[in-house]
């Protein structure tokens, strides 16, 4: 995880497929899937932009609490799941082998059941994929990583432009 | 780091490290506030009811594409009161570039030497080695008495080589410099990492 991950168009395919699946049979609103580090990897459903970044940081920061619990009170296995109970909305946090998070964001007329069960599922797919993200990928043949420190004097320029 | 091939983004993460009340939370406020609003996301802050940071504060902005490819800066900063050591630890994960925040007050060196050995050992303890991360020293609080000069707070820290910034964040004179160096070592190292494909 040190090195990071590059992840290939058709891997991002895979888990977008297993997302919208999941958010089809358990009727959820929006679903994310993120690193543990809190980088957002996918999203299945829409929010307001830069919402989802924020959700994969602080989901990462509630799943690292809730793992450190765990292990407080004694479990072996703090790589579970817990769930939040809202008034409108609920949100289900699934920790996948303690490498990354699977955040469901769903209505609370949908039972949690029907989440916890498809979830599951999402998870076991999710799971041999997500051993695949460990393996450092290449950028497609198409790019030229020699170009990508030029420019970046403009864009600090232009991103913090009165200083 | 994280490169997404399909949306074109790499996502990197950059963490303001240091002991408490030495200016971190205080030098995200004002980088928050002096970025363009259409690059950056809104500033969260988890804390306490004293007003510390119990998690983490949190923003992202992001630059215009670069050779194709969209960068996606992630920044937080530790809760710096030392039982809090947990916490840094989980907001280290993944970090790709360190911004150290010393509080320049004579009698803060203990408190900064404390929190560089904390920083050291949680990083190798997260398998990183220490000295490939990228690393700016901001030297918070120059504007108050009784403060070190900046190379005898350079030699204490063990931060010697390491490029250095003088700060006042309640003012925001050095912040930007500071992060501005952070950014183009991040990027110059993700380049780097950017490996060639295999097939």
């Amino acid at each position: 995880m040190s090195q990071g991950l590059q992840l290939p168009e058709e891997l991002l395919n895979e888990i977008e497929y297993i997302l919208n699946h999941l958010a089809e049979k358990a009727r959820t609103d929006t679903i994310l899937l993120a690193d543990i580090s809190g980088q957002l990897i996918s999203i299945q459903g829409i929010m307001e932009e830069g919402t989802p970044a924020i959700v994969a940081a602080l989901a990462a920061g509630d799943v690292a609490a809730m793992a450190e619990l765990s292990t407080r009170i004694g479990e072996s296995d703090p790589h579970g799941s817990f769930f939040h109970e809202g008034e409108t909305k609920s949100i289900y946090l699934h920790n996948i082998a303690g490498s990354f998070i699977l955040i469901v964001i769903f209505r609370t007329e949908t039972p949690i059941g029907l989440v916890r069960l498809f979830a599951k599922r999402a998870v076991e797919q999710l799971h041999p994929l997500t051993k695949k993200f460990e393996e450092v990928m290449g950028p497609p043949k198409s790019y030229n990583p020699d170009d990508f420190t030029k420019g970046i004097t403009q864009e600090l320029e232009d991103t913090f432009p009165d200083d | 780091m994280f490169i997404n091939w399909k949306l074109r983004e790499i996502n990197l993460k950059i963490v303001y490290y240091g002991p408490s009340l030495s200016g971190k939370t205080t030098s995200l406020e004002y980088i928050h506030s002096r970025t363009n609003p259409e690059r950056r996301g809104e500033l969260i802050s988890l804390k306490t009811r004293e007003d510390r940071t119990l998690y983490f504060d949190y923003m992202q902005f992001q630059m215009g594409e670069i050779s194709g490819l969209t960068p996606r800066f992630n920044i937080y900063t530790v809760p710096g009161q030392v039982y809090y050591r947990g916490t840094r630890k989980l907001v280290l994960k993944g970090v790709d570039g360190l911004v150290f925040v010393a509080d320049s007050q004579i009698q803060r060196l203990q408190e900064n030497i404390d929190a560089i050995k904390d920083l050291n050992e949680d990083l190798v303890e997260l398998g990183f080695d220490p000295n490939l991360v990228p690393l700016v020293l901001q030297c918070n609080k120059r504007d108050l008495p009784g403060i070190m000069p900046v190379p005898s707070l350079k030699h204490e820290l063990g931060l010697n080589g390491i490029p250095t910034f003088e700060s006042i964040a309640l003012d925001g004179i050095g912040v930007l410099d500071g992060l501005k160096s952070i950014v183009n070592a991040v990027v110059i190292k993700a380049r780097g990492n950017i490996s060639p494909n295999p097939g």
